[in-house]
């Protein structure tokens, strides 16, 4: 009984060495050159932002309306892992005509960016839904704003408990 | 990592002419997140991580996302698509070292 469980510990112990190598490996893979052209660019982080200038940069000075009843967001009360929280958007708002939903923001209030994601819809999508999963940094208000092609602003506020973090990593030396 | 820009694409078991279905989707991305040094301070380098999405059915592009690194790891996506004639439907990934993944799959009426 006893061998068995310390050989079940190297084994992991083992195995654990062999992850964090790879870890290693992969790290110094993925850190490129010389930066070059605008497309490497693209990854370099942006200081942090607060959500009120997220939405002013989005959305201007333009009013949002309450979308409680168009917006439907199935989002977790209590999330364990902020790393990957399940958010699902469905909204009976058309996505043709002459006021179509064109596009679906998720915004996080308490992250260091708080613009997330967005999605855009043509009238070949048929509906306005969408599922993904996102990272949360803490507990916080998730925002789902709807934009129509004429302006109109529709949002959707959800509080999120997170336990842990979905943005910290450990420092680096 | 070897497995990096793997893209799978899933329909529903039964499509009916005109119906709007639901296309799941999952491309193995590492979506680094910023990392900071001892003081706190943003380590400053190019992240790896898909900032574009597109969809395209039949050649045109129906529907365009943009992420940031607040999308989670391995992003795995559910999009809407309305479904009027059979067709190839594209779903292409661009991320910040300027590579892009796609992955392709025919729908068929049952």
């Amino acid at each position: 009984m006893g061998a068995c469980s310390l050989q079940d510990r190297r084994w992991f112990l083992r195995r654990l060495a062999v992850l964090v190598a790879g870890f290693g490996v992969a790290k110094d893979f993925v850190i490129p050159g010389p930066a070059t052209g605008q497309t490497s660019q693209l990854g370099m982080p942006l200081p942090d932002e607060l959500v009120e200038a997220t939405i002013k940069r989005l959305f201007g000075n333009r009013q949002f309306q309450r979308g409680d009843d168009k917006i439907k967001v199935e989002l977790p009360q209590i999330a364990e892992d902020g790393g990957s929280v399940a958010i699902g958007i469905d909204s009976s708002l058309p996505v043709s005509g002459a006021a179509a939903l064109s596009h679906i923001y998720i915004v996080a209030d308490k992250n260091r960016r708080p613009m997330l994601a967005k999605f855009s819809f043509t009238p070949e999508s048929g509906r306005a839904l969408v599922a993904t999963s996102i990272r949360l940094a803490t507990s916080t208000d998730v925002r789902v704003v709807a934009e129509l092609s004429d302006g109109t602003l529709y949002s959707v506020t959800k509080p999120v408990r997170v336990t842990i973090s979905g943005c910290d990593l450990p420092p680096q030396s | 990592m070897a497995e990096v820009g793997r893209v799978n694409i899933r329909l529903p078991s039964a499509i009916k002419p005109g119906e709007v279905i639901r296309v799941r989707t999952l491309v193995i991305h590492p979506m680094e997140i910023v990392q900071r040094d001892k003081a706190n301070k943003i380590i400053p380098r190019n992240y790896h991580f898909v900032h574009t999405m597109t969809v395209s059915y039949n050649g045109k592009e129906v529907m365009r996302n943009e992420f940031t690194q607040g999308v989670s790891q391995n992003p795995s996506i559910t999009f809407p698509l309305k479904v009027d004639k059979p067709g190839k439907l594209t779903v292409s990934y661009a991320d910040t070292q300027g590579k892009s993944y796609e992955g392709s799959v025919e729908v068929r009426f049952s």
